[in-house]
């Protein structure tokens, strides 16, 4: 979007004003986000977001400012604004004595999540015709009440260049469709969701058929249906793949990210070497993985992602750590400093996190179990990272009783403390598979995927009905 | 171009393309100032905004928006807005509302105009508070932010108008040790007046909230009263929103749907939304759409007696509008209240084995707004005699209709709090029989 002189002006501008490390962050988006709602157009929008981003490292501090007005004129006053609100007098001498800065583009390879079909593939009369078919896929039965699916395109330009020399760019391109199902049986409403996203074009819709996507959503809707409300208490839970990593997401992911672990403010700080979870625990933040939701060949601070193994066989190896979290823990930084856009400064954030297979049969998992909870398909959760305290909500849930799955029940909310629940993770299953899934934190909501095989958790509270 | 010269772009080409076209322009400012060790550390400003568009053509509404203010850019937003329209079923009703001249209002006038250096003074106050309570394992963030934002709307049917609102906010997040009990929570004070902050007595409230909860024991599972803190019960009304709003009730996903003029909640529940409260943080002298606003009356003595509704969700369910249109440019037409106000009563009472619900966490997972199932993480204190034992690790679960018709008690207490859905007052509420699971 820039210049590459305009880059590099600025960032010496920057390091002119004291600054130790000068950073500028420069996207565009194209967004495309369409809603059916009983086959009916809800909802179609179109938008461009642009702005640039511009951060500054007095020591640890850091200074931080935005604007969508690119011209070069606006930019230098937001680095000369920036200056005064740290204090720093404008025009004294870069403290390292170097003049200039030389960029060096970053080389980050082959874009292997490159779309396979572009958005401009097909026209708007097709992809309304594709949700369509997500919702005749959804009619399933006279209780299904209420059909919506939602395709959602984002497109997004990025170059990022610092005073160190680095500058990087990329596109990264993501779809994700949605459907969302109400089924009602006179007296009692219940709702199913299923929501495929992926980094890539529209072949997304060849991946997942949305006929497919609706039934699944409407099974879940009539399962919840059939469903009695769970009963509350403390029980074994036998924990679903994909979308049932949120435990670790929630229990674990967050109090390994540097902003928490730098402020002393995760329940896990400084326990690297350690043991934190059971030995079948291998936990590992994927940055590469090919057309994952949370992928992208380079983090928001021009850092190539990576893989980054955080916990193997139990023992804590690594936390996610971006630019500052390293300056502040001295931890080498992971290529995890993500945002979800220019109107914030990253921070450290996961990826793909993914718990790895173990060896243990699935059906193995519930033997043994006389009364419990099988956590089929999760929601959402929330962590206090500093005290471990997290939950997540089930949205397809069966009681286990006498080792075999038994009938479906609805309204549980699973939690407990991170550090002590992980530790009661006793069996991993031989099986994986990975869900997108949305989220929030201090730099914005962000697309992480979240992946795990079924596991056993020996005991957690469920929340229900008393 | 800036965002008058688009807007005037826009409404100039509208005629050519034979639609008639609604712009919604925002500017916003705003400003961030942490303090780390008695100085300012973390600092960030910003301005930034855009335009959002809407489009009607044959009866068909579309929706573009656009940060970059290029011709360019313009044009393709559009031509979007107008291929979106064109997705719609032939046939449709949409309309764009004819409108009026609203005037331009300033809400927050001199309120944020204070120096840099008194706000940086204030949250070097503000952290030195906090940072010297004994009990403190890490300050994770003591900050001063305010936001100045400027809307303005014009369409082609004559309305125009456009308003600037702010606030300042002190926060802290912290986490507390006592032995092995550790808790973690932020705090939050809003104004829209600067001079109306209380740095030391803020930091002194936030602390001592997160405090009472160290040495909680695990709660058992059962059945009990319980009493749900202003905070909690302005959450509960955050869901409900959800369920008044005139877009889900056309979108057949309302759980009030029907029940207009029947009660639905215990007589001492009275809810009213209103935009022109004296002193409100969400005020508006009129919605998104240009209509002009007007105090609302939701629930009245328990009997629901309206939704909220924009133009056209008035229109789709032959309802009147009550002018709660809301849209950021990004987003596309929807309903939203602005101060939305659950009435005080004349206490609550504490009763041995009464548990007061203080906090609640994973209600964007754990409630669904639909059904009015809510079933989440809380945390709490237990009535014993003239002391109160923190209580943790437990859930509690309800439907909220359900607990609404069920409120037995309703505080005097009443206190308002933003959050998700806007702006929510609320006092405490109690209910006589509310279902734990813990331990």
């Amino acid at each position: 979007m820039l210049a590459t002189d305009s880059y590099a002006s600025l960032l010496d501008q920057g390091k002119q004003a004291g600054a130790d490390f000068a950073e500028i962050y420069v996207e565009r988006w194209r967004r495309r986000h369409l809603r059916t709602v009983d086959a009916r157009v809800a909802e179609a929008t179109s938008g461009i977001q642009l702005g640039a981003g511009v951060r500054l490292f007095f020591g640890q501090d850091v200074i931080y400012g935005y604007t969508n007005d690119l011209s070069e004129a606006a930019l230098s006053e937001l680095v000369a604004s920036l200056a005064r609100l740290k204090g720093s007098p404008e025009g004294r001498p870069d403290a390292s004595g170097a003049g200039g800065i030389d960029l060096r583009r970053l080389d980050a390879g082959p874009d292997i999540h490159a779309p396979g079909v572009p958005f401009e593939s097909h026209d708007k009369l097709w992809r309304l015709e594709r949700l369509r078919e997500l919702d005749a896929g959804a009619r399933i039965g006279p209780e299904v009440r209420q059909v919506e699916a939602q395709l959602m395109e984002w497109e997004q330009d990025v170059w990022i260049a610092n005073s160190e020399g680095t500058f990087a760019e990329d596109r990264r391109v993501r779809t994700r469709l949605v459907g969302h199902v109400i089924a009602s049986d006179g007296t009692s409403t219940q709702t199913g969701h299923v929501g495929p996203g992926k980094s890539m074009g529209l072949e997304l819709l060849d991946q997942f058929d949305p006929a497919d996507v609706g039934k699944r959503a409407a099974q879940m809707a009539m399962n919840n249906l059939r469903a009695t409300p769970v009963p509350a208490g403390t029980m074994p839970v036998v924990m679903g793949s994909g979308f049932g990593g949120v435990i670790f997401h929630e229990a674990l992911g967050h109090l390994l990210e540097t902003t928490s672990v730098a402020r002393n403010a995760s329940a896990l700080t400084d326990m690297i070497g350690e043991q934190v979870a059971s030995p079948a625990v291998t936990y590992v933040d994927e940055g590469l993985s090919k057309h994952g939701w949370g992928s992208s060949r380079i983090d928001d601070e021009g850092a190539p992602t990576e893989s980054t193994t955080l916990i193997r066989n139990g023992v804590l190896e690594s936390y996610m750590v971006d630019r500052w979290g390293s300056l502040v823990t001295g931890y080498r930084a992971t290529g995890s400093g993500r945002r979800q856009d220019y109107t914030y400064a990253p921070t450290s954030r996961m990826r793909n996190t993914i718990v790895e297979r173990g060896d243990t049969p699935r059906e193995k998992l519930f033997e043994g179990i006389d009364y419990g909870l099988y956590a089929s398909s999760l929601g959402g959760g929330q962590v206090k990272p500093g005290s471990g305290e997290y939950n997540f909500a089930v949205t397809e849930g069966y009681l286990i009783r006498n080792g075999e799955i038994a009938e479906p029940v609805r309204g549980a909310m699973l939690l407990g403390k991170g550090p002590d629940s992980i530790k009661k993770i006793v069996a991993v299953s031989d099986d994986l598979s990975n869900e997108p899934g949305m989220c929030g934190s201090l730099s914005g909501s962000l697309p992480v995927e979240i992946g795990q095989p079924h596991l056993l958790v020996s005991e957690l509270v469920v929340g229900g009905e008393a | 171009m800036n965002t008058a010269e688009a807007r005037t772009w826009l409404l100039e080409q509208a005629a050519g393309r034979g639609v008639d076209l609604e712009v919604l322009g925002t500017s916003e400012r705003k400003l961030t100032v942490e303090s780390r060790d008695g100085k300012p550390s973390d600092v960030s400003m910003s301005e930034s905004g855009g335009v959002g568009i809407r489009v009607v053509k044959d009866g068909r509404a579309g929706y573009a928006w656009s940060e970059e203010l290029s011709e360019e850019a313009l044009s393709w937003a559009l031509d979007e807005a107008i291929a979106n329209a064109e997705l719609q079923e032939e046939g449709s009703t949409a309309v764009l509302p004819v409108g009026q001249a609203m005037g331009r209002h300033d809400l927050l006038d001199e309120g944020l105009s204070a120096s840099l250096e008194a706000k940086k003074s204030a949250v070097i106050d503000f952290e030195n508070v906090v940072s010297a309570q004994p009990k403190l394992q890490a300050l994770q963030t003591a900050r001063y932010s305010e936001t100045q934002a400027e809307v303005e709307i014009s369409s082609t049917q004559g309305t125009s108008g456009a308003y600037r609102s702010g606030y300042g906010m002190l926060m802290s997040a912290v986490v507390l040790r006592e032995g092995d009990s550790v808790k973690q929570g932020y705090g939050l004070d809003v104004q829209q007046e600067f001079h109306k902050l209380d740095p030391g007595r803020t930091a002194l409230d936030h602390v001592a909230k997160i405090s009472r909860h160290l040495g909680a024991r695990p709660l058992s599972t059962g059945r009990r009263r319980a009493i749900f803190e202003p905070e909690v019960t302005t959450t509960l009304l955050g869901l409900l929103t959800i369920g008044l709003s005139g877009k889900s009730l056309a979108e057949g996903k309302s759980l009030l749907a029907g029940k207009l003029g029947q009660k639905i909640a215990s007589e001492l529940i009275t809810l009213t939304d209103d935009p022109l409260v004296d002193g409100g943080l969400a005020n508006r002298p009129f919605d998104a759409e240009g209509t002009a606003s007007q105090k609302l009356t939701i629930i009245d003595k328990g009997v629901f007696r309206s939704f909220m509704h924009n133009s056209d969700t008035a229109a789709r369910t032959g309802q009147a509008n009550t002018a709660h249109a809301s849209r950021s440019y990004r987003s596309t037409l929807s309903v939203a209240p602005s101060n939305l106000m659950l009435e005080p009563g004349s206490g609550v009472t504490l009763t041995d084995g009464t548990i007061i619900v203080t906090d609640v966490m994973g209600v964007h997972a754990g409630a669904n707004p639909i059904t009015g199932d809510v079933s989440v993480q809380a945390m709490g204190l237990e009535v014993n005699g003239d002391e109160l034992q923190s209580v943790d690790n437990f859930a509690i679960s309800f439907n909220l209709l359900n607990l609404l018709e069920h409120v037995e008690q309703v505080g005097d207490d009443f206190e308002w709090k933003p959050g998700f859905s806007g702006i929510i007052g609320a006092p405490s509420i109690a209910v006589s029989d509310l279902s734990f699971g813990g331990s």
